[in-house]
């Protein structure tokens, strides 16, 4: 027998040992598993008072989080928003842009731009599909215009984020991409890269991105 | 760092480590003068965020009988789900393999490293993959392992073994750890504070990510309706790993199925708060399938191997409540046998009391029959386990199981026997409970006795308490006296 008919067999064996009399047929099996999550507010915690942006503002900035933020009224707005955290950083105008249409049509000149993210790139901008304000969650789907190692990479990593695009609970993030083709990933990305490997002290930094810089976009 | 001749006699370091008994395991790490620093460091730590985490979520109990319920009901019906996550699995393009024991899941892994040419593979820390004892196989293969978690990394430089499931490099304090940099990286720290100690590794790791042919994962969820896998990590070296080879390897065990994302959201919130206090850790990430057309990264193979090693045992025999376990650590950080002994004394792949009660299916309840002893039974496993896994019921069922087979020392078998003969004709219990009583008190001095025949494991480290003039029977038998003469 194949480890493969091994395994199933000694499950089936232990099914009718355990489950004698249960409904055991796939339709029973799915209808319990959605019975388990019909009331979601069991799952989770509440929400704060407030909008969803302004809640995931609160989140993403908080300690527990602890990346930083900044507003820009409309898309057409980033590239200064960009500047203005690369200026205050003391960094050069070079970054690795992320080859999402919305962002390649915007005004960078004056930038040096490249396509591509590098193992030793310092600054990388991108766009996040979704934002989550439950946990202050980005979220990217891998795809032709958005490589997961722009997430990864980078020393700096910029993420403009539409208001418009703020979800509540993780649960409405599956709700949002229920019936899309699912991607090779879907990185959720809460936080700049951290450890606490020694002694349990949190270091910033440690193989992704050392800072996390977020842009809302309040009108789009 | 240990010496190469006190090596072999280490439990941080011995390739078996129940070679040597449990209780010299136990000495060692009592006589480790840094051990309990470096333990307490981090436990304490990890203790103080959680019980924030769960205070600041009024609805955590609520949520904790859910995501029990999920789990139990996964593996109620584990076949369904894992016919349904391979069917998934494969649309996607993943490559699904099957494995019975450690043997052959370490066998799939390093005849796919073969076959794809792999001279360098790239490993993100899985408990699975320290289960199987896929590290040794990988180095008998002769296939370089570079492990990519800072922890791992630490442990691999210091050839040790993992102490602790979410913190692997727990048992070494800072200082221990800028030593090794400085003896192994190529650009070691030039200061030995933390952050520089990170930067090191992070700068000596980056070309490794590069040059590996083939990264290796585990996952934390199967997802049985799309076919994805769950990884979360903290550091970002998971990704690295896992998107920059051409080859990705997942080992999981077949515990780890859910039926749903939404199912995964819910087991997320209780395992990312009972490990580390977060809401959700930095990277959650879902990989379903190679990388797609025009994707510009990502593996171009993808396999998944299905690890049973023991876990339809468990399931058959009365440790299905085990199955479970979200390997969250939260019961180790609690356990006041752990906080004092650390990881390495157990023997296994798991510390801590979820180890105790899974080390006898994966090394045999012959060489492990001492870890379910060593439990005061005092329930904050049970307590704070995110998925409510009754640790001290099961570890009493090993502690029976023992007793039947006859693994249990003789010295403990007469004495029981002794008792149990003396519990069952209670004239002479009586009789002997008033000799020692009396016998005890002739060693005491001012209260306290400093040291007494047969007990000596006892008085050697803290005094015993003088006895009282006679038993509780005698007292309560004279006052039953006195009232019935009113």
């Amino acid at each position: 027998m194949s480890a493969r008919e091994l395994i199933l067999s000694a499950l089936r064996q232990g099914n009718t040992a355990t489950a004698a009399g249960e409904p055991n047929d796939a339709g029973a099996i799915a209808a319990a598993a959605d019975a388990l999550i019909a009331d979601l507010s069991l799952g989770r915690p509440r929400l704060g008072e407030g909008s969803l942006p302004m809640l995931f503002e609160r989140q993403i900035t908080s300690p527990k989080v602890a990346a930083s933020l900044d507003k820009a009224a409309s898309l057409a707005d980033v590239p200064r928003a960009v500047d203005i955290y690369l200026t205050t950083h003391g960094l050069a105008r070079e970054i690795a842009l992320q080859p999402e249409p919305a962002l390649t049509a915007m005004d960078w000149s004056g930038y040096h731009l490249h396509e591509e993210v590098k193992s030793d790139t310092i600054v990388a901008v991108g766009k996040a599909l979704w934002g989550i304000a439950e946990t202050g969650t980005l979220v990217f789907h891998s795809g032709p215009h958005s490589p997961t190692l722009f997430d990864f990479f980078p020393l700096h990593h910029l993420v403009v984020i539409e208001a418009s695009r703020i979800l509540g609970y993780l649960e409405d993030y599956v709700a949002a991409s229920m019936g899309q083709p699912v991607p090779r990933n879907v990185n959720f990305v809460t936080g700049a890269s951290g450890t606490t490997d020694i002694e349990g002290t949190l270091v910033r930094g440690a193989h992704g991105p050392r800072f996390l810089h977020v842009i809302l976009v309040e009108d789009s | 760092m240990t010496t190469a001749s006190s090596a072999a006699r280490s439990s941080a370091q011995a390739s078996d480590p129940f070679s040597i008994p449990f209780d010299e395991r136990i000495k060692e790490a009592l006589d480790n003068k840094t051990l309990k620093i470096a333990i307490d460091r981090t436990t304490n730590n990890a203790r103080d965020k959680r019980a924030a985490a769960v205070a600041a979520w009024p609805g955590f109990a609520e949520a904790r009988t859910l995501g029990k319920s999920i789990k139990q009901h996964v593996i109620d019906h584990l076949d369904h789900y894992l016919v349904e996550f391979e069917a998934n699995a494969l649309r996607s393009g993943a490559k699904v393999h099957w494995a019975s024991t450690s043997d052959e899941a370490c066998a799939i892994v390093i005849d796919l490293c073969r076959k794809a040419g792999a001279k360098s593979v790239t490993r993100a820390k899985s408990m699975l993959g320290e289960e199987i004892g896929l590290p040794h196989a990988l180095e008998d293969a002769g296939i370089t392992r570079v492990e990519t978690d800072l922890a791992e990394h630490i442990v691999q430089l210091a050839h040790d073994r993992p102490s602790h499931i979410i913190w692997p490099a727990l048992h070494r304090t800072r200082e221990e750890v800028a030593e090794l940099f400085r003896a192994n990286h190529h650009k070691p720290q030039n200061s030995d504070d933390i952050e520089s100690m990170v930067a090191s590794a992070r700068e000596e790791l980056r070309g490794r990510f590069l040059a590996a042919d083939v990264g290796i994962s585990g996952a934390n969820f199967l997802i049985a309706d799309s076919g994805a896998i769950c990884t979360v990590t903290n550091e970002g070296n998971a990704e690295l790993t896992t998107t920059i080879p051409r080859v990705h390897i997942v080992t999981a065990g077949i515990e780890k199925l859910v039926p749903s994302l939404s199912h995964a959201m819910v087991l997320l919130r209780l395992l990312v708060r009972s490990a580390t206090g977060a809401d959700l850790t930095q990277y959650t990430t879902f990989h379903c399938g190679p990388k797609r057309r025009g994707d510009r990264d990502g593996p171009e193979e993808f396999h998944i191997v299905l690890v049973d090693n023991g876990r339809t045992k468990m399931r058959n025999e009365g440790l299905a409540d085990m199955l479970r376990c979200l390997r969250c650590g939260a019961c180790m950080n609690h356990c006041v046998v752990f906080r004092q002994i650390g990881g390495h004394a157990y023997g296994g792949a798991y510390p801590g009391p979820m180890g105790s009660v899974m080390t006898p299916i994966f090394n045999g309840l012959e060489k492990s029959h001492d870890l379910p002893q060593a439990c005061t039974l005092n329930g904050s496993c049970q307590e704070v386990c995110p998925v409510d896994i009754p640790l001290p019921t099961l570890l009493r069922g090993w502690r029976e199981k023992s007793w039947r087979e006859g693994l249990e020392p003789q010295i403990v078998r007469q004495s029981l026997g002794f008792w149990a003969f003396g519990a069952r004709h209670p004239f002479l219990y009586h009789i002997g409970t008033r000799l020692a009583v009396r016998g005890m008190r002739l060693f005491a001095k001012g209260g306290w006795i400093r040291s007494l025949p047969l007990a000596s494991g006892w008085t050697r480290h803290r005094d015993f308490p003088k006895p009282a003039p006679r038993t509780f029977m005698e007292e309560w038998n004279q006052q039953q006296r006195l009232k019935a003469k009113g």
